[in-house]
């Protein structure tokens, strides 16, 4: 393995793996992508992996995961079968004082383009006669899906690799510094050197940041999820809190909790899961669970994504956010021009760790 | 619900441990996920001769009935169809009847879970007639089922030997036992002399090399030093031995370590049968595939821990008990399986190392220049 | 051994597709499994953890004592959605409600 390289991503989930593959498309840059462990082993492989835009606000926000999810269909053309579906994305909500909420939510939405329905009970029902008649109504978008995120990151590392890019797994770095321009990325299984260099590390982007003596103002947030067996399919949309995926398993999870990286599964939230499953679909009582899993999110301290370049650092780039999967193609997209380019066709600043103004010394 | 202790698995070491505990007192409850009690225990009909000595020699469902019996003259709840299946974030243990999930607020838990058979594979393995050992013998001595007519057991250790046996005289003909090591790792002369008497060839530096059939088991060849040969059975057995459960284990947050001679993976255990986790005690063939004297012993001597823990009697009569324990389990499987005595007590070593607690005297004594050596 | 031979009964997962994975640089069972869900199913690697430790073993040449267990999963053993809510009162968690005020729902 070489030990120069103009890129060194440190990451391989779904966000890092989707730069280098975007940055390899070019082929004009020698990349090298380093992972603690293995592409699916943290955050991306423990996710529903619903593509999801329609709630998301205020508008610059919702723009950038519509922007992502329209180039879904296109990235699928370009690394393979994802298992992308747009199914359309049902809010439910059980109390009528919610649909206020909701009409305010379409209304915000309709000006950046993304289009929210507001349903009655019996128009949720129509759409998805599964889900349980005590449902008052449901935010509905078009716009949403998901995927298949063990293919999804499957397909990114293999096209990039394609492409040249070359991997180093189960290599935890140790060290990052910054000599003679360079940065020296040191490994568990030795040193790497490159010029331009990006922190994707997810939940793990603290530690990383620490390196280079930022600090990357995120939380580590668990998510619980449970599997049913395969079932005929009978959800057609991803709804919010559960979808059915292609084999006709279930993935059912909607709760967060701050366990800093504890990824056991507890029956406390397991049981509350559960009764919210059959409290949404009836039908699911009899279901059977076949296993629960769980993965820990990034939360940035203000919810939103941080991308782009690391103030004081030149070179240095990071992108840490949460709803990685929905993120990814568009992510991948810009983080490259950025790379390339020095220059961005959607605008980063608001993205920028500069928001947080928590930048020390490299030192 | 509370209790003292709880004891995930209702076999003969958890069995064991419940009559220790509760006719000392301990407030003891036993789930077991199936509908009856005695674990394997239920369908082994062989006479086990080298028991400890304060248990009579029998057959193997006499000793399961005999371990239930007497649990019902004490204060021993006793859930069976109830099954661990996870655990609270306080620590509490998630028991599942089939219609509600609830949790068990324990002092100390024993998990008792025993083993489960290793498979091995080869093309056609997946066929209908292609079972474990022990599933042959569930089908015979529980179900009174005849699993098939023309049978080879794929393995040659004692339990392989011992369902053949059962096999042939239940009339199945059993026409190989396939070994594919150079020698017969069966330890017990009886039963190979029991081979013999009956017939049954065994095959050295053997392989299945596959198994077809319409629909089942139908043609089996069988390659011996790289010739192969046809065998017209409809019923593989596999016994490549054991390997302890782990999951209620890991549910638990115990630390597990590697010791190929107790069977693979298995949870890290002190001279207490304390597993890493200050709350979980282990017995059985979990804490190492052994002996039905080995399974009895750790059952009871981790029932005196978690007495001594809990202070329920004097530490003084339970030290003197254990040493007792201690002395037959080494008498037993010093006779029938001494690797794997020297395999425990490495584990025990292991993790008083690390930790820095002092083995106790008793065991010095007992293992001589082994603790050390 | 044939490598089209089934490792993996519940998700019908053989021999020559641990191998694949293995290639692609994954080298313990619970990165093989994300692969190819081999020991994913209904019995949760009750059967084919071993194997796929002795296959790991071969390709990588390391020692059984080196390849961990996968990752073992509540439930212990598959459990009706029913029996796991249990008798107690549903605690409806909204997923609209939330999320509408935050703009961040889960699990993307």
């Amino acid at each position: 393995m070489n030990k120069n390289y103009d890129v060194i991503v440190v990451g391989s989930g779904v966000v890092g793996s989707s730069i280098a593959y975007h940055l390899s498309e070019g082929k004009r840059k020698e990349i090298l992508t380093i992972d603690k462990n293995f592409p699916l082993s943290g955050t991306s492989g423990s996710t529903q992996a619903w593509v999801w835009v329609h709630n998301k606000t205020p508008a610059w926000y919702g723009e950038l995961s519509m922007y992502s999810a329209e180039l879904y269909p296109f990235l699928e053309r370009k690394i393979g079968d994802v298992e992308y579906k747009r199914t359309g994305g049902i809010a439910p909500f059980f109390s009528e004082s919610d649909r206020e909420k909701a009409l305010k939510l379409a209304e915000k939405q309709a000006e950046a383009g993304i289009k929210v329905e507001v349903l009655s009970r019996d128009e949720v029902l129509e759409k998805e006669p599964a889900l349980s008649p005590n449902i008052v109504g449901a935010t509905y978008s078009k716009i949403d899906g998901n995927v298949n995120p063990f293919r999804l990151i499957e397909l990114y590392v293999k096209a990039a690799r394609k492409n040249g890019v070359q991997f180093s797994f189960y290599n935890p770095v140790t060290d990052i510094a910054k000599e003679n321009g360079m940065f020296k990325v040191t490994t568990q299984d030795g040193e790497y050197f490159s010029n331009q260099l990006v922190l994707a590390g997810g939940p793990w982007s603290k530690s990383l940041g620490k390196f280079l003596g930022i600090d990357v103002p995120i939380k580590q947030v668990r998510g619980q999820i449970i599997v049913t067996e395969p079932l005929s399919p009978f959800l057609s949309h991803t709804i919010g809190g559960m979808r059915q995926a292609d084999n006709g398993e279930v993935l059912i999870g909607y709760s967060k909790e701050e366990v800093d990286y504890d990824r056991r599964s507890t029956l406390d939230i397991i049981q509350d899961t559960a009764r919210m499953a059959i409290d949404f679909v009836p039908a699911l009582e009899k279901a059977n669970v076949v296993r629960c899993f769980s993965g820990i999110r990034v939360m940035p301290e203000d919810g939103f994504p941080i991308l782009g370049e690391i103030p004081g650092i030149e070179n240095g780039y990071i992108a840490a956010m949460h709803s990685g999967i929905t993120l990814s193609p568009l992510v991948g997209t810009l983080m490259t021009e950025l790379l390339s380019e020095g220059e961005t066709s959607i605008d980063l600043e608001r993205y920028s760790l500069k928001r947080f103004n928590t930048i020390r010394s490299i030192g | 619900m509370n209790t003292d202790l709880l004891i995930v698995g209702g076999g003969p070491a958890g069995l064991n441990a419940a009559y220790k505990a509760a006719s000392n007192g301990v407030k003891t409850t036993v789930i077991d996920k199936w509908f009856t009690l005695g674990g394997q225990l239920k369908q082994q009909t062989q006479f086990y001769n080298n028991l400890p000595h304060h248990f009579s020699k029998q057959r193997g469902f006499q000793l399961a009935d005999h371990l239930v019996d007497r649990l019902k003259a004490l204060d021993v709840w006793i859930l069976e169809n109830h099954t661990m299946i996870g655990a609270y974030q306080d620590g509490n243990v998630g028991v599942t009847d089939g219609s509600d999930t609830f949790p068990v607020n324990a002092e100390k838990i024993m998990i008792t879970t025993g083993a489960m058979e290793e498979p091995e594979i080869f093309p056609g393995w997946t066929l209908p007639g292609v079972m474990t050992a022990g599933a042959a013998q569930i089908l015979i001595n529980r179900e009174r089922v005849l699993p098939g007519e023309r049978a080879l057991i794929l393995g040659s250790n004692d339990f392989a030997l011992e369902v053949a046996s059962q096999l042939h005289d239940c009339g199945i003909k059993v026409k190989g036992i396939v070994e594919s090591g150079s020698e017969l790792l069966c330890q017990n002369d009886e039963l190979a002399v029991k081979m013999r008497d009956a017939d049954i060839p065994v095959l050295l530096n053997s392989v299945i090399e596959s198994a077809t059939g319409k629909g089942e088991v139908e043609e089996v060849y069988v390659s011996t030093d790289g010739s192969k040969s046809l065998y017209d059975v409809d019923l593989i057995c596999i016994a490549k031995g054991m390997t302890p459960i782990l999951e209620p284990f890991e549910i638990m947050s115990c630390d597990f370590t590697y010791q190929a001679k107790l069977g693979g993976w298995l949870p890290r255990y002190d001279s207490t049968f304390k597993t890493t986790n200050p709350s979980v005690y282990i017995a059985g063939n979990a804490a190492g595939i052994t002996s039905m004297g080995g399974i009895l012993l750790t059952g009871e001597m981790a029932a005196l821990s978690v007495l001594q823990a809990l202070n329920a009697t004097s530490s003084e009569k339970i030290e003197k008990e254990k040493q007792y324990l201690w002395d037959e389990l080494y008498r037993i499987e010093s006779t029938e399986n001494r690797s794997v005595r020297d395999a425990r007590l490495d584990v025990i070593k292991d993790l008083h190392y690390e930790t820095g607690v002092q083995l106790p005297a008793y065991l010095d004594s007992v293992f001589g220049g082994l603790i050390n050596g | 051994m044939d490598k089209s031979t089934i490792v993996c009964r519940c998700e019908e997962i053989n021999i020559d597709e641990i191998e694949s994975a293995i290639n692609m640089g994954a080298h313990t069972f619970n990165d093989i499994k994300r692969l190819t869900r081999c020991g994913m199913g209904p019995c949760q690697a009750k059967c084919c953890m071993n194997l796929v430790r002795q296959i790991i073993s071969d390709k990588t040449e390391q020692p059984l004592s080196e390849i961990k267990p996968l990752r073992m999963r509540v439930p212990l053993g598959v459990t009706r959605m029913g029996a796991l809510a249990g008798n107690q009162a549903s605690s409806v968690a909204s997923v609209f409600g939330e999320s509408a005020e935050e703009g961040e729902p889960d699990h993307e």
